[in-house]
């Protein structure tokens, strides 16, 4: 009998996260040969949305987008504002929106590093990183008053100020995360049961990274140099020191590992927030709305947040309009699951750490 | 995959993380929780900056002759404390109250309502909100001499006259009740 | 006093001649000192042109924003596309009007214009020209472009929206209970 090739149907429901997305996938026996996806399940017309509300109402819109990156949206979509209105943000204002942004980073990258080995198959080890997971989701809390959406953000600088006594507690907590993180990363580097699932598993070509446009750790595993928050320095960042993680294996273990060790990029951030931060006031008002076109983008978890107004005199934008990190990287699926088997399919999907709800809008 | 085990056999001595809510009466829940919104009769002024500000449509003002009513329809909010952030008199905050199941039938009934009633002004009439005593507190600071009770029985038009009346070394204005 | 603002001059010099309209171009700067070049092109189909030297500079599409212009002297459709050199974003407007009704693709230059030239195509009802393909990204195939731009929003189907009459439901409820 001759091999023929076959489209195998996956989807609606994701095969990674719970999210509606159909995969097209054409199998020849059990290696795949090419990938094609329908999407479209949640489009839920957000930018038009954002098009009848007013400016101030839109930073909690945004914040909706998506769960997992919901400050990074707010926080891009208050600069984009910033930027077309000539708004400057207090000193303060700058440090508390890189501490909620990192604090968001760690919960996040814990959250996909813990679905990935949930997929290899190696349970305890998911719940155990959702459980260190706990600890950042407790800050959150804490300090911000909400497990998922921060509410930190608003145009002009922040909602939500940091007292000096939970400036201590997140410090306290970091000692805590720290060797527990540690020791996931040891986990991650030298567990059998993750190498032989990932390591060398969906490979991304640096040259196919830079033709496909594709960001964040999904860029950054295949060795590119590429982080917003060095290219194009927003909020204190500038002020602050961090490293780029780039990993060479261009694998699902390599974009893993950048997670990883990115980890321990956002505590040190975190930490270096809360020993700098400076005292004053952390928000100004809006002046007067002009004619104006401006442009925004920063470093989400899972990769560059791009925001683009028009606004026209009124206090609702003429036209709003953003991009999720996800949007890119769906596209390196297609080179990254060519010749992977069908078994390897989620695995190498949740490396990208995709969103359906972020692409869709 | 040593390493691992020596997590598995810690996490096992250390029992479940998770609360068995709600055989137990409270859960952890931080003091600076986003829950339940409460407006605070005494400083709202009914301007309405928080209605503007909110994204969920959640909170309605109904002005009358004789006050004015705040109604915050919990099913709506989405507790992103917008309101709280704009309100200019920090009327509003968000208690962390986190409680929100309810029957079916009793949606249109979770709501969080304050009816402030509004005076006549003692000199013209006017009806109006009277001025917090705080806020009064605070504006008249470096004036010991004012009676604060008089001046916040005034509309804001009568205020101003009678600020300029007090700069220019005049006597305060007769109440209208005196006069009659 | 005049800013120094980041950017690649020889960059700017080569997009310069497709942009001769008056104030077709201008030079911003945030609050942190980046760059933003904006450059409005004479015709649509320069896009092609400006793509072509943006690549030459290793250029990444960012994305691609189409809108509709309301209060000009004409009704038109614009895109903007905005792309990144070294942290400095060159943000290029083209204009799409019965005169130059047609926006060719730039999906062969930059592969990850795909999707949003797909999605401008199904939401805006733009017609870009030479897409490699041209398949409906979000919509049905069987909806017409540009359909939701005259779409009932499903929350005021469903009551969710927050209206006049939501309101008079809640308010006339506590009446009741008094």
């Amino acid at each position: 009998m001759s091999i023929s090739t076959y489209t195998m149907p996956l989807g609606p429901v994701h095969v990674a996260l719970e999210e509606p997305v159909y995969f097209h996938l054409t199998v020849e026996g059990e290696n795949i040969k090419n990938v094609e996806l329908t999407s479209g399940h949640v489009h839920r017309g957000m930018e038009r949305m954002a098009m009848q509300r007013t400016l101030v109402k839109n930073v909690t819109l945004t914040e909706r987008v998506c769960s997992l990156c919901s400050n990074s949206h707010s926080f891009t979509y208050s600069m984009v504002v910033e930027n077309a209105l000539n708004l400057e943000i207090p000193e303060r204002a700058k440090y508390l929106r890189v501490l909620a942004e990192e604090i968001k980073r760690i919960a996040s990258h814990l959250f996909n590093l813990a679905i990935q080995v949930h997929i290899a198959g190696f349970k305890s080890f998911f719940m155990h990183v959702m459980e260190v997971r706990e600890i950042m989701q407790d800050i959150k809390e804490t300090v911000y008053g909400n497990r998922m959406n921060l509410a930190a953000n608003c145009i002009g600088g922040v909602k939500c100020d940091v007292t000096d006594e939970l400036l201590e507690y997140i410090l306290k907590q970091m000692d805590v995360i720290e060797p527990q993180l540690e020791e996931i990363k040891d986990i991650f580097t030298n567990n059998h049961i993750i190498l032989t699932r990932t390591n060398g598993l969906g490979i991304l070509p640096p040259e196919d990274a830079l033709a496909l446009g594709v960001c964040g750790p999904t860029a950054r595993g295949s060795g590119i140099v590429r982080d917003v928050r060095r290219d194009t320095p927003y909020a204190a960042y500038p002020d602050l020191e961090f490293d780029v993680i780039t990993e060479p294996g261009c694998c699902v273990h390599s974009r893993a590992m950048v997670r990883v060790r990115e980890l321990f990029e956002s505590v040190k951030l975190i930490r270096q927030c809360c020993n700098k931060m400076p005292k004053g006031p952390v928000f100004n008002h809006m002046g007067k709305i002009p004619y104006n076109e401006a442009f925004a983008h920063t470093e989400a978890p899972r990769g560059e947040v791009a925001y683009y107004i028009r606004t026209n005199g009124t206090d609702k934008p003429a036209r709003l309009k953003w991009r999720v990190p996800s949007y890119m990287n769906w596209k390196a699926l297609g080179v990254m699951m060519r010749g992977c088997q069908i078994a390897e399919v989620a695995l190498v999907l949740n490396s990208v750490d995709p969103c359906v709800s972020c692409t869709e809008r | 995959m040593a390493g691992f085990l020596k997590v598995l056999f810690r996490n096992l001595l250390q029992g479940p993380s998770t609360d068995p809510f709600p055989l137990v009466p409270e859960t952890f829940t931080p003091d600076r929780l986003r829950g339940k919104v409460v407006i605070n009769q005494d400083l709202c002024m009914g301007c309405g900056i928080c209605s503007y500000v909110c994204v969920a449509g959640a909170i309605n003002i109904e002005k009358r002759e004789d006050g004015h009513t705040i109604t915050v329809w919990h099913n709506s909010c989405c507790r992103c404390a917008a309101c709280r952030q704009y309100c200019p008199m920090h009327a509003i905050s968000l208690e962390p109250n986190w409680h929100s199941a309810h029957a079916e039938a009793d949606k249109y009934k979770v709501i969080e309502q304050k009816t402030i009633a509004y005076e006549p002004c003692s000199v013209c009439g006017k009806m109006i909100r009277p001025v917090p005593e705080a806020t009064l507190k605070k504006l008249y600071v470096h004036n010991d001499d004012v009676d604060l009770n008089h001046v916040r029985s005034l509309c804001p038009s009568c205020r101003q006259l009678e600020d300029a009346r007090r700069s220019a070394g005049l006597p305060p204005a007769a109440e209208k009740k005196a006069v009659e | 006093m005049q800013e120094i603002i980041k950017g690649h001059a020889p960059l700017i010099d080569a997009l310069t001649p497709l942009c001769t309209g008056e104030k077709a171009i201008k030079h911003t700067t945030d609050l942190y000192g980046n760059g933003y070049h904006w450059f409005r092109l004479d015709q649509s189909s320069k896009i092609k042109d400006a793509a072509r030297i943006l690549k030459g500079y290793q250029a990444r599409l960012i994305m691609i924003s189409a809108y509709s212009v309301t209060d000009g002297p004409e009704e038109c459709k614009e895109l903007c596309y905005h792309f990144d050199v070294e942290g400095i974003i060159y943000n290029l407007t083209v204009t799409q009007n019965r005169e130059w009704p047609i926006v060719p693709s730039i999906t062969p230059e930059f592969a990850n214009a795909d999707w949003h030239e797909r999605e401008i195509m199904e939401l805006y009802n733009i017609k870009v020209t030479d897409h490699p393909n041209p398949k409906r990204l979000f919509l049905d195939e069987k909806l017409d472009a540009g359909l939701l731009a005259s779409a009932v929003p499903l929350s005021v189907m469903m009551n969710g929206a927050s209206s006049k009459d939501l309101w008079e439901r809640i308010l006339s409820e506590k009446e009741q209970q008094r």
